[in-house]
């Protein structure tokens, strides 16, 4: 017979390989995203692995046994639950309604067994200190709650302003830990010799370069090993748009100090351009 | 500072942007960004060609400036 500990240990490699493989097969969402189902379900696999690696059962066949049936069974309604509507309901419950047009909604606070506080709690997670502002609110089916402010309390974005805003495309990170990264390099259409230009430009070896960024624009911002060295912003747009409006400022002054009225034409066609290209530029420049 | 000086400087800047926002145009991957750019780098292409003709005739006009 083989000692207890071995016993032990064999029955919890074995079943840490089993869940590990199940969890696997049951997706990502789960983590991402629990529901009171997706928590109990996690529990009850837990508590077989425990409970068969402890010997509680003794016999490691009926704890396998469980633990597939549990696992196939999960496994199957997540994926009956992808296909039908109805099915997710069920498990995981319906996303309810708790403020409408600013009114709180107290029968479906009850039902989802949800005290005035955890609302209050919820909503200031989400820095909302003032129930007032809120216009509409929903309970997901894990219990968080999101938000709609009315629009007068809405946070201001370029559209409402009616300002232009350049379109961010998002961040490549091309120096890792002083190694260049090829992959995201070659996907913002550039190369190891730009990049070279570039930490030359700013006087900086790759090596000490412990991470370094290329946002849409073509900005490189780097992070040094030596925290003492600092590297200089990126400034090259600020430093166009102030030389685009300088000149601009230049063809104004050449308008009044030009004597013919035909170089003054010239000279205001000039400055018409220069405007016409700052508003496109201006957006994308600062 | 004389007029051709001026209009020089501007002129000498000018093309100096023009090349950055060349440069832009070729590594911005948004389509819509990447043609503002192009427009501009057109623009001021008629701008540049605007102030190299005036200078001409400022040469014409006070040749003791040519070749500077």
């Amino acid at each position: 017979m083989v000692p207890d500990w071995v016993q032990i240990v064999l029955r919890s490699i074995g079943f840490f390989v089993l869940l590990l493989l199940l969890s696997r097969m049951l997706g990502r969402k789960v983590a991402a995203r629990m529901t009171l189902f997706d928590v109990m379900y996690a529990i009850v696999l837990g508590m077989i692995a425990t409970a068969v690696s402890l010997k509680i059962v003794a016999n490691a066949v009926y704890g396998f046994i469980a633990l597939l049936t549990w696992g196939l069974v999960g496994v199957g309604l997540t994926f009956l639950s992808m296909k039908s509507k109805a099915v997710r309901d069920f498990l995981h419950g319906r996303e309810a309604v708790v403020i409408k047009h600013g009114k709180i909604m107290e029968e479906q606070l009850k039902k989802m067994r949800f005290t005035p506080e955890d609302l209050l709690q919820q909503l200031r997670a989400k820095q909302i200190f003032n129930v007032a502002d809120v216009e509409f609110a929903v309970m997901e089916s894990n219990g968080e709650i999101n938000a709609l402010l009315k629009t007068d309390r809405q946070p201001v974005t370029p559209h409402h302003l009616g300002l232009q805003a350049a379109p961010e495309t998002g961040t490549q990170t091309v120096i890792i830990d002083g190694n260049i990264m090829d992959e995201p390099l070659f996907t913002m259409g550039l190369n190891r010799g730009w990049l070279k230009t570039e930490l030359k430009k700013i006087g900086v070896a790759p090596e000490n370069v412990f991470l370094a960024q290329v946002d849409s624009r073509g900005d490189l911002y780097v992070d040094l090993f030596d925290d003492a060295i600092l590297p200089p912003e990126p400034t090259a747009r600020q430093l166009l748009l102030a030389t685009l409006e300088k000149a601009k400022a230049d063809l104004n002054s050449f308008v009044l100090d030009s004597g013919g009225q035909e170089t003054k034409t010239m000279y205001r066609q000039c400055v018409r351009e220069m405007e016409s290209l700052l508003y496109d530029l201006r957006p994308l420049l600062k | 500072m004389t007029t051709y000086a001026k209009v020089k400087e501007t002129l000498v800047s000018l093309e100096g942007a023009k090349a950055t926002v060349d440069t832009y145009g070729q590594i911005v991957q948004d389509k819509t960004v990447r043609n503002v750019f192009r427009r501009s780098s057109d623009q001021l292409d008629r701008v540049i060609e605007r102030l190299k003709k005036r200078l001409r005739e400022l040469e014409l006009e006070e040749p003791q400036y040519r070749g500077f």
